[in-house]
């Protein structure tokens, strides 16, 4: 009669190889990070299998929590589109309701690229003066900045120039007359 | 054990890491390689078979504990080196806005 | 698809080259085994073999990759830093709440999973287990006060400054075996042919140094991330 443990171990590398495959060609990036997650588990009872003990407890406490947060949280930031909301009036919110004709606006932009609108009015961040507000842009997670002009009555959508979602949002927003959209020119990167 | 199953998920590995478009995709390729050599590397150690490196009793063939110590020092510096990609990459996002290799190879030329 | 036939072909290629090599890898790691096995325990005190190797007959690694861990955290918070003062900024559609049955059980989960990796710390000598390995479980412990309490602010300076401070005192204390020994690098006190417990005290203190610094450093890097997350 063969070795039981022999058998387990052809099995379990043979599923960690459909695994491997299923990781590399999946396109949706949410299940993969289960499927990371059930890999490196995986992995550990072949390490323990491989009379490996110290090995394997290192792969469970690290591949099993910390590796597929930073993975979650990389990925969920890459869905967000984050907006800074400076004019303070109902061109976002009205009557405590999303219904302004902004949020309309980004709403439609956001859904066509799968995207997930998250609209901040921070106070710290809203302080910022005019003159830092491309610091702001490149600094910290700010995607968009909206503001007020206060002579011409036009709101300002602000961001960098780099940024490719931004070329899209101008493109967009050709056909309504409120909004007007400008981008920051690049500075040195990483200097 | 084989160690030539374990080298195919290294070439799986290597396979995404070639043909994939999106830079966290080349990011859990990686992760793939690295979990491929580490059990490669255990494998080799424990060609003889034998038990567990730990010395409580008579035990007269044990798996070699050099590679385990080198492999438990690569998965710890292997979660920091992904977590080092991962923030680069959420950096990268944040400024162009895309993750696709071919853009941001395209945008970076035409500066 | 021509492109992917020849990646595969080339992948392939190198498969075969394995195949033929295979034979001369398994004499790779065989004899340093019975070496290992003769003379490890007696030499450092140590009857988990690994543990042996990591703290005694190869510290220099083991302490260039403690190194090495830290030269990542602090790239990771260089990165991720900003000049412009911000905390968790508020979002107006942000809904997220961890569910009360949950936070009960965390709750009850995380004093026995700090209690267990102290205990893998602390026994790394005698049973599976060391410092890098405790000092995961202790950072996945830490994790768990995260989901407890969502909007709990750390600074990561600090952690990161007693993080380097632990990592001078395990070089100093690695390095104490030239006035004992004679050898930079391997354990302060020598050969003890019979039961070896002076020689356990110092495995043990750098196993509890070596766990803090790599829980010290993971800790840095979720906390990096959770703040760019929120």
């Amino acid at each position: 009669m063969p070795d039981m443990l022999e058998i387990t171990a052809y099995a379990l590398q043979v599923l960690l190889i459909i695994m491997a495959i299923a990781i590399v060609t999946h396109k949706n990036t949410g299940t993969i990070i289960v499927l990371i997650a059930v890999f490196s588990l995986v992995t550990a009872s072949l390490y323990v299998i491989n009379k490996a003990p110290d090995v394997a407890i290192a792969e469970v406490a690290i591949g099993s929590a910390i590796i597929p947060l930073i993975y979650v949280i990389s990925i969920s930031r890459q869905r967000e589109f984050i907006v800074l909301d400076k004019a303070m009036d109902d061109f976002i919110i009205s009557d405590d309701a999303f219904t302004g004709v902004g949020y309309i606006f980004l709403k439609r932009f956001t859904d066509f690229y799968h995207l997930e609108l998250n609209i901040s009015n921070d106070v710290r961040l809203c302080s910022v003066g005019r003159g830092r507000e491309q610091k702001l842009c490149e600094e910290t997670n700010v995607d968009l900045i909206v503001s007020k002009d206060e002579e011409t009555g036009k709101y300002l959508l602000k961001g960098k120039e780099s940024n490719i979602l931004m070329h899209k949002l101008k493109q967009m927003a050709r056909d309504y007359d409120a909004i007007e959209v400008i981008t920051f020119k690049d500075r040195d990167f990483g200097d | 054990m084989d160690p030539m199953l374990t080298f195919l998920v290294i070439l799986i590995g290597m396979y995404g890491l070639s043909t994939s478009k999106n830079i966290i995709k080349s990011v859990f390729s990686v992760t793939i390689i690295e979990s491929g050599v580490i059990l490669l590397f255990l494998n080799l150690g424990n060609w003889r078979g034998g038990s567990i490196p730990i010395i409580n009793g008579a035990a007269d063939i044990i798996a070699d504990p050099l590679p385990q110590a080198l492999m438990i020092t690569t998965i710890v510096i292997g979660s920091t080196v992904t977590a080092l990609a991962l923030m680069l990459c959420i950096k990268v996002f944040h400024h162009y806005g895309t993750v696709e290799w071919r853009e941001i190879l395209r945008r970076g030329e035409g500066k | 698809m021509i492109r992917q036939g020849i990646l595969i072909v080339m992948l392939l290629a190198i498969f075969a080259v394995f195949i033929v090599s295979l034979s001369d890898l398994d004499q790779l790691y065989q004899t340093s085994a019975d070496y290992f096995r003769e003379y490890g325990a007696e030499q450092t005190g140590s009857n988990n073999l690994v543990t042996a190797i990591l703290l005694d007959y190869r510290l220099f690694d083991s302490l260039f990759e403690a190194g090495i861990l830290l030269i990542a955290v602090s790239g990771i918070i260089w990165i991720s830093k900003h000049d412009i003062e911000e905390k968790n900024a508020r979002f107006m559609l942000d809904k997220f709440k961890t569910p009360d049955l949950f936070v009960t059980f965390s709750r009850l989960v995380y004093p026995l999973m700090l209690a267990f990796g102290f205990y893998i710390i602390v026994n790394g000598h005698v049973s599976p287990g060391g410092g890098f390995q405790g000092g995961a479980i202790v950072a996945t412990a830490i994790l768990i006060l995260y989901y407890i309490d969502a909007e709990k602010e750390t600074n990561i300076g600090m952690i990161v400054t007693v993080e380097k401070f632990l990592y001078l005192t395990i070089l100093i204390i690695a390095s104490l075996s030239i006035f004992t020994r004679g050898t930079f690098f391997t354990n302060v006190f020598p050969y003890d042919t019979h039961g070896g417990s002076n020689q356990a005290i110092y495995l043990v203190t750098l196993n509890i140094l070596v766990g803090f610094k790599v829980a010290l450093g993971l800790w840095a890097i979720f906390t990096a991330f959770l703040k760019e997350g929120r």
